[in-house]
């Protein structure tokens, strides 16, 4: 009887033990077949996915650590579907604090694509919106029947950046703006866009959320720091505002820039937009040229471009500083008799009064006297018609027509000596301006003065252009123009500080044809002339008040000295020649 | 030389009562297997409570790596509004309504200060800058436990030569 148990205790063992045997076997089969080999595959697919991860765009600042453009805090305002348990209390919620649509917002609630189950009402909505809805849902949990949900269940709420512009409409044609996919538009964040936008990392994470993943570390953009003075932008803001009512110009920039570096301090012009709401750019806009015209508009300088053809002149030796002609008040060149300002003659002057007195026909004998080659080397030298190399989107290179082009013809070098027939935009005016306040050499306008990566500030170096006239002719000319304002009693004078500079007034050319009510006046003047630390360029459109740029250009040109030299810690020039003996 | 015919009338007796009872056979053989059994339950807790501990660690690191992002989106913001309050426009305004005005250029009046060093513009440079972007999390937390076992075993067949 025993050994009967026995045997059928073995046999059942060895039965038990033949089934976990044939168990063991299937598995090890089934782990090992083509089939199992697909499964395996097809797992793998779905374990890990690319994953892209976007860093911070970096933030930008004036030279005095001023944010001038930021990030803050924005949410996505979706519905969970699953959880949902009022959609008409998230409809009226929604639509009342965000101003959007009930019956919209009910459409998309109540007839979601198949297979979705979180929809996304509202994006970049503000955090004191968000905020409100938060507490609205909190309420309303919280005042729900007991075991019942609150009627906002369901309502999500998702924080991510976007950019923003504590400054507002403040230097917004410096800065350029950014769109809602992160893309950078005008100014300095379209021209560093690369750098600001960072570099994303794409990196294969698993989708178990249970396996330990380290997210790779995106270093956020480059944070820069642009030499623009916050304040110094406002007063010129400021000042020109107050210009285009004084004398009823119809537009206007004032831009100021470091004559020894290419340093751009301030760059202020009439249209401006609140860049927090850069959708409303059709609205203040007609064209993208409007943006930053100190870049981007060409027009007919006027008399500006005279200390050029005057440095030109005196650097070829073709005439000195004490150099007489008699001016007769009209001269013929290419068939085309060319006057002065005032149609008079001036009788025998020297250079200086030809360049206080802003005489045409001076300018016209002095192009004549150099040769079309001389002359155009010389302004090709001081980069009319090209571009400047500013760090800026949009620039324009404007355009100057030499001897050979199909539209050249002869009087263009008698017409171009004064400003006429040449097309430059502002920063090209300083920059060409530059060689004469800095011993002859140009500087490359530029607004960024660092950058600052992984914690580290690296400062963007300094560059110079060409260096079209020698030191000698870039000091005897500042000294004539600072003699030629003195003389004038210029409004352009600066009480404590000497300055050098001259005024421009252009006629305005309509399809060929000169505007005969119309003029765009212009001052570009720089300081001390001993030692520049300052230049402004002013330009206003159309003035009704008077069309010379000795009355409207020039006085603005003083008013914005007389800050920057406040701004800027300039101290008078006896105070400065104290210093320097001491 | 006649050997005695000796009997041992016993002798099967004290086999019979020292050999192995069948019954304790049977218990050997369980035993055993139990212990394989619970050798394995070892093994297997053990791997559970590894792979437990490093679920639960990779879920604080998403945490803690989400928590970093939210507190830098913060930062951020509250950088922002802060650059918002001492705006241009905020600043003059405040300014004005304390009954400051702009300085005109005649009220000013320059003083030499020996040493006095005009300020350079801003360096946003940290100080606690240094070389990051390396991965920080232990391999302990994203190992399991046979490829500890196999790295173990292969550091120490490495060694061993």
């Amino acid at each position: 009887m025993r050994q009967q148990y026995g045997r059928r205790s073995q046999v059942l063992a060895g039965m038990i033990a033949f089934f976990a045997l044939a168990i063991v076997v299937q598995m090890t089969r089934i782990q090992n077949s083509p089939e199992a080999e697909i499964f395996r595959q097809q797992a793998e697919n779905y374990a890990y996915e690319y994953r892209t991860f976007y860093p911070n765009r970096g933030e930008i600042y004036d030279r005095n650590g001023r944010l001038l453009a930021g990030e803050k805090i924005v949410y996505e305002v979706g519905v969970d579907l699953n959880v949902m348990t009022d959609p008409h209390a998230i409809s009226f919620a929604v639509a009342d604090t965000l101003g959007l649509e009930y019956e919209n917002l009910m459409q998309v609630i109540q007839n979601p694509p198949e297979g979705i189950n979180y929809i996304v009402l509202a994006d970049y909505v503000e955090s004191s919106q968000a905020l409100y809805l938060q507490e609205l849902k909190k309420a309303l949990n919280e005042q729900a029947p007991e075991g019942s949900l609150g009627g906002l269940t369901g309502l999500q709420f998702k924080s991510h950046p976007q950019r923003s512009y504590p400054e507002h409409a403040l230097g917004s044609n410096i800065l350029g703006f950014v769109n809602r996919e992160g893309k950078g538009y005008f100014g300095v964040e379209e021209k560093y866009d690369t750098l600001l936008a960072g570099n994303p990392v794409t990196a294969l994470v698993p989708t178990d959320p249970n396996k330990a993943f380290e997210i790779p570390d995106a270093p956020d953009g480059t944070t820069l720091v642009l030499s623009i003075n916050r304040d110094l932008q406002a007063a010129a803001e400021d000042i020109l505002d107050t210009a285009l009512g004084t004398y009823g110009a119809q537009d206007g920039l004032i831009a100021i820039m470091d004559p020894r570096n290419g340093e751009l301090l301030a760059i202020a012009v009439s249209r401006r937009m609140d860049l927090n709401t850069f959708w409303n750019y059709d609205v203040v806009y007609d064209n993208a040229t409007e943006f930053n015209p100190a870049i981007s508009k060409t027009y007919e300088p006027g008399s500006v471009v005279k200390i050029f053809t005057m440095a030109a002149a005196l650097d070829s030796h073709t005439v000195t500083a004490n150099t007489t002609y008699l001016d007769t008040g009209s001269v013929l060149i290419g068939g085309v008799t060319i006057q002065n300002w005032d149609r008079n003659p001036w009788g025998v002057q020297n250079m200086v009064g030809c360049l206080q007195h802003s005489l045409n026909v001076c300018m016209v004998n002095l192009s004549t006297q150099m040769g079309a080659t001389t002359f155009y080397n010389y302004m090709d030298a001081f980069g009319l018609g090209h571009l400047t190399g500013v760090d800026l989107a949009w620039e324009a290179p404007g355009r100057l027509k030499v001897p050979g082009d199909s539209d050249w013809y002869p009087v263009d070098l008698g017409t171009n000596a004064f400003g006429q027939g040449i097309a430059v935009t502002p920063i090209q005016m300083m920059a060409a301006a530059s060689a004469i306040a800095n011993d002859g050499r140009m500087v490359i306008p530029h607004v960024l003065y660092a950058m600052v990566r992984d914690g580290r500030q690296y400062e963007a170096p300094d560059q110079f252009g060409a260096t079209p006239i020698s030191k000698q002719t870039a000091d005897t000319l500042s000294e004539m123009l600072a003699i030629s304002l003195e003389n004038e009693s210029s409004l352009a004078l600066v009480p404590g500080y000497r300055v050098a500079g001259k005024t421009g007034t252009a006629q305005i050319p309509v399809d060929g044809i000169y505007e005969s009510d119309a003029t765009n006046t212009s001052f570009i003047g720089w300081g001390p002339v001993d030692d520049p630390q300052f230049m402004i360029y002013v330009w206003l459109e159309r003035p009704t008040e008077s069309p010379w740029g000795s009355e409207t250009a020039a006085p603005v040109f003083a008013q914005m000295a007389q800050r920057t030299v406040i701004l800027l810690n300039i101290p008078p020039d006896s105070i400065r020649q104290q210093i320097a003996l001491k | 030389m006649n050997i005695p015919n000796v009997q041992f009338p016993n002798v099967n007796h004290l086999v019979h009562a020292y050999r192995v009872a069948p019954w304790r056979v049977q218990r050997q053989w369980i035993g055993n297997a139990l212990l394989v059994v619970v050798l394995f339950a070892m093994a297997a807790a053990l791997y559970l409570n590894v792979t437990s501990r490093t679920a639960i660690a990779g879920r604080e690191i998403q945490n803690l790596t989400e928590a970093i992002a939210i507190s830098r989106q913060v930062s951020s913001d509250l950088q922002t509004q802060l650059a918002g309050l001492t705006s241009a426009a905020s600043m003059e305004k405040r300014a004005r309504e304390m009954g400051f005005r702009p300085v005109e250029p005649d009220e000013l009046e320059y003083l030499v200060v020996p040493g006095y060093v005009t300020p350079e513009a801003v360096d946003l440079s940290s100080s606690d800058a240094g070389p990051l972007t390396v991965l920080t999390i232990a391999p302990a937390y994203n190992q399991s436990l046979l490829d500890w076992m196999d790295e173990k075993f292969l550091s120490s067949t490495r060694s061993a030569q």
